[in-house]
């Protein structure tokens, strides 16, 4: 088994890339669409409010299907991040290889304000999910 | 007073032998800053605890590129605690879910899921 010293090994990257699979099968297979099947968002069950998460596991199922117009319509900010996810878990198994490269890509090396303009959009997605007539940022 | 020797103020003093000092990400491995675990908690836990994870990411970033090598492993260390915090809450939601179906049984199919 290959081992390193670095980031747990080259073990944990596909670990993870094993539940999110297993995840993603159960995405698939289950539907969000259809009621009782997902526990509904704690925000949204309070509030009334849509929350920027809201409508990720439908945007999810439809990626299973390829439909990204489908998942676009039901959560776009999650179906940017997708590809940002794939792209940290590549670089995290690099790393776990040793690759140098990889290092210097760290995310913690990310600038400052590209994290804080991160936050910004996201609190204004949260607003703007919420502003009535907007549904086009919105599951609704 | 002569202009001809103009006095040596905004000369900043030579960087360091080892390459740190202030306005440079220091050497050596980062901390985590959870970012990744920042953006699942915000946009597939559907727990607005992931804008808090930002935050803390953000200050992680901070912090190591000004060269603040303990503050920044102090906001790492807020920043995962706050991660695995969130993580629980999601299972914990979960679980209640779950049981609440058990227990109201086909009742409850009348649920309204909007997640």
């Amino acid at each position: 088994m290959p081992t390193s010293s670095r980031s747990g090994g080259v073990v944990r990257p596909w670990l993870v890339a094993g539940v999110a699979a297993g995840a993603l099968g159960v995405l698939a297979t289950i539907d969000p669409n259809e009621p009782g099947h997902y526990p509904t968002c704690p925000f949204l069950a309070t509030t009334g409010l849509w929350c920027p998460g809201c409508g990720s596991l439908r945007a999810m199922h439809a990626l299973t299907r390829l439909d990204v117009a489908t998942a676009w319509e039901r959560n776009p900010l999650a179906v940017i991040a997708v590809p940002l996810l794939v792209a940290a878990w590549l670089r995290w198994l690099l790393d776990a290889h040793g690759s140098p490269r990889a290092r210097r890509w760290h995310p913690t090396g990310i600038a400052p304000v590209v994290v804080w303009t991160g936050l910004v959009l996201v609190l204004a997605y949260w607003v703007a999910r919420n502003v009535p007539g907007w549904t086009w940022l919105s599951p609704a | 007073m002569s202009y001809n020797e103009p006095p040596n103020y905004g000369t900043p003093p030579p960087p360091p032998a080892g390459g740190y000092g202030y306005g440079g990400a220091p050497q050596g491995p980062p901390p985590n800053n959870n970012l990744v675990w920042a953006i699942l908690t915000t946009l597939f836990c559907c727990l607005p605890l992931g804008v808090a994870s930002i935050v803390f990411a953000a200050q992680v970033n901070g912090k190591w590129a000004a060269g603040d090598v303990a503050g920044a492993n102090e906001s790492a260390e807020k920043a995962k605690k706050f991660a695995i915090w969130s993580a629980i809450a999601g299972v914990v939601v979960i679980v209640l879910y779950i049981i609440l179906i058990v227990v109201l049984g086909v009742a409850s199919s009348s649920v309204d899921t909007d997640y």
